[in-house]
């Protein structure tokens, strides 16, 4: 017992003091890094171990449309617009490991059958909102594309300096994961990232990337914006 | 060898899960005041008169955002594997008849109360421990419980939307997880103070095992800061006549 006694008070002595020195600079000790990426990783074995394309987000009935109460995130110095005059006409590049690289101007994407659905919106911060998008369903482009089964990942390029994010295939491939260019039945404006962006709720805001220039189907991941500065790479709701 | 009043596993997972729960309170502390409130969006919340008030920064852990969450969804599991082992331990060894109110609970109760208000010179007859603490130990696990499904509710609410809308949906599952952690604190506090203000031998008793019965509460009749010393030993050769 004396032996077990001293191991306790030693391990209890130690992790005390390390939460304790770590509390100061609030940010943990630089070695736990390594286990908190091991718990990231084992999280997400977990979290599209339970992933179903079955799981469809609803909001509540009663629920009201956030309008303008919807914060507008980017990250750019002021609000990115596409300027037609200098950059030429947008369109939406599908590449990558397709049969049929796409080009899509923005009429043929409103001349595609569409999705006008009301989802929640899930935020990293903590906060919900309810909104209605209008758009193209991913999985329809990717039939279009003809998408090889060798490609597990997907990555959202946008122009807002740079900002991507790249998801698993099985998020981007959800019924309810759009390329959408409508907001609660109007066009998007730029604050919402028009003229087109990636929009799902099985995933927390950050992973929707918005004033969407390209989408890649590829075979490995190629993190992201926020998820290379700290945040979870999955982020699956 | 003396039987350790809490055996080694009770005082393994007692600590860790003090380290544990230390942990994903800072860091969910960091994590709510990322958003300090609960209304959705463009709505209104009934039940949360003080939104917008952030807590402290030096109360909380994980330094920003996401430091905070990836100690939050690191460290749920360490409370969620302690708390089976203690939970399985004190089932299969027996210890939860401790930790259980007994019958006449209420009775008992409102006697601790009464001697701790001083409308009672001398302290209820127990076993370990008093009816206050049996309620309280009992009702830990269950806020827990609490914590860790509203956690899970809010974690995954598209993938588990049966489980989040049973809780009422996102924006109540998020509210119950703030009470669960309210409520956690608030008893934590209590057992705390009790600790040092009532038996700080107990101390001992939680991290090596020794105990003193000499010194327990009820030898002391002891109040919240009311006989606190050992009581003086003055009667030893009487204990033959009992």
């Amino acid at each position: 017992m004396t032996l077990d006694r001293r191991k306790f008070l030693h391990f209890a002595g130690t992790s005390l003091s390390a939460a304790i020195l770590s509390g100061c600079d609030s940010r943990g000790p630089k070695g736990a890094e390594r286990i908190l990426r091991y718990a990231e990783r084992k999280n997400e074995v977990l979290e599209r171990a339970l992933f179903r394309h079955t799981a469809i987000d609803a909001p509540p009935a009663g629920a009201k449309l956030a309008g303008n109460a919807l914060p507008s995130y980017f990250i750019s110095r002021t609000v990115p617009i596409w300027d037609e005059s200098r950059q030429g006409k947008w369109h939406l590049e599908i590449g990558g490991m397709i049969d049929r690289p796409l080009r899509l101007s923005l009429e043929d994407l409103i001349a595609m059958p569409r999705s006008h659905k009301r989802v929640n919106h899930y935020c990293v911060e903590g906060w919900t909102a309810v909104e209605q998008w209008t758009g193209v369903p991913l999985r329809d482009l990717a039939r279009l594309a003809g998408v090889h089964r060798g490609a597990r990942y997907v990555d959202f390029e946008s122009f807002d300096s740079g900002y991507h994010e790249s998801w698993d295939i099985e998020s981007a491939m959800h019924p309810q994961t759009v390329v959408a260019y409508g907001l609660d039945g109007r066009f998007l404006s730029p604050a919402y990232g028009a003229p087109a962006r990636v929009y799902s709720p099985v995933k927390l805001g950050y992973k929707n990337t918005k004033y969407l220039t390209r989408i890649m189907f590829l075979p490995n991941r190629t993190g992201g914006y926020w998820s290379d500065r700290g945040y979870e790479w999955y982020a699956g709701v | 060898m003396v039987r350790p009043r809490n055996h080694w596993v009770v005082r393994v997972t007692h600590w860790v899960n003090f380290v544990a729960l230390t942990i994903l309170i800072g860091s969910g502390l960091r994590i709510f005041n990322a958003y300090p409130r609960f209304a959705r969006r463009g709505e209104t919340f009934c039940c949360y008169p003080w939104e917008g008030k952030r807590f402290p920064e030096e109360l909380t852990f994980g330094g920003w955002l996401a430091g905070a969450r990836n100690w939050h969804f690191a460290m749920m599991w360490v409370l969620v594997a302690n708390g089976l082992v203690y939970l399985g331990f004190i089932y299969l060894h027996g210890e939860w008849r401790d930790l259980v109110p007994r019958r006449g609970f209420f009775r008992d109760a409102l006697a601790m109360l009464k001697f701790y208000l001083f409308l009672r010179s001398d302290h209820p007859r127990q076993g370990k421990h008093n009816a206050l603490q049996r309620g309280v130990y009992f009702i830990l696990p269950w806020i827990g419980l609490m914590a860790v499904v509203t956690g899970i509710a809010i974690w995954k609410p598209v993938q588990l939307s049966v489980l989040t809308n049973l809780l009422g949906g996102y924006v109540w599952a998020r509210f119950w997880h703030f009470i669960s952690t309210v409520l956690l604190v608030a008893l934590s506090f209590v057992h705390i103070f009790m600790v040092f203000a009532v038996d700080p031998y107990s101390l001992r008793a939680i991290t090596t095992g020794g105990y003193n019965k000499e010194n327990s509460p009820e030898a002391r009749n002891a109040r919240p800061f009311w006989n606190l010393l050992p009581r003086k030993r003055e009667k030893v050769e009487d204990t033959n006549d009992a």
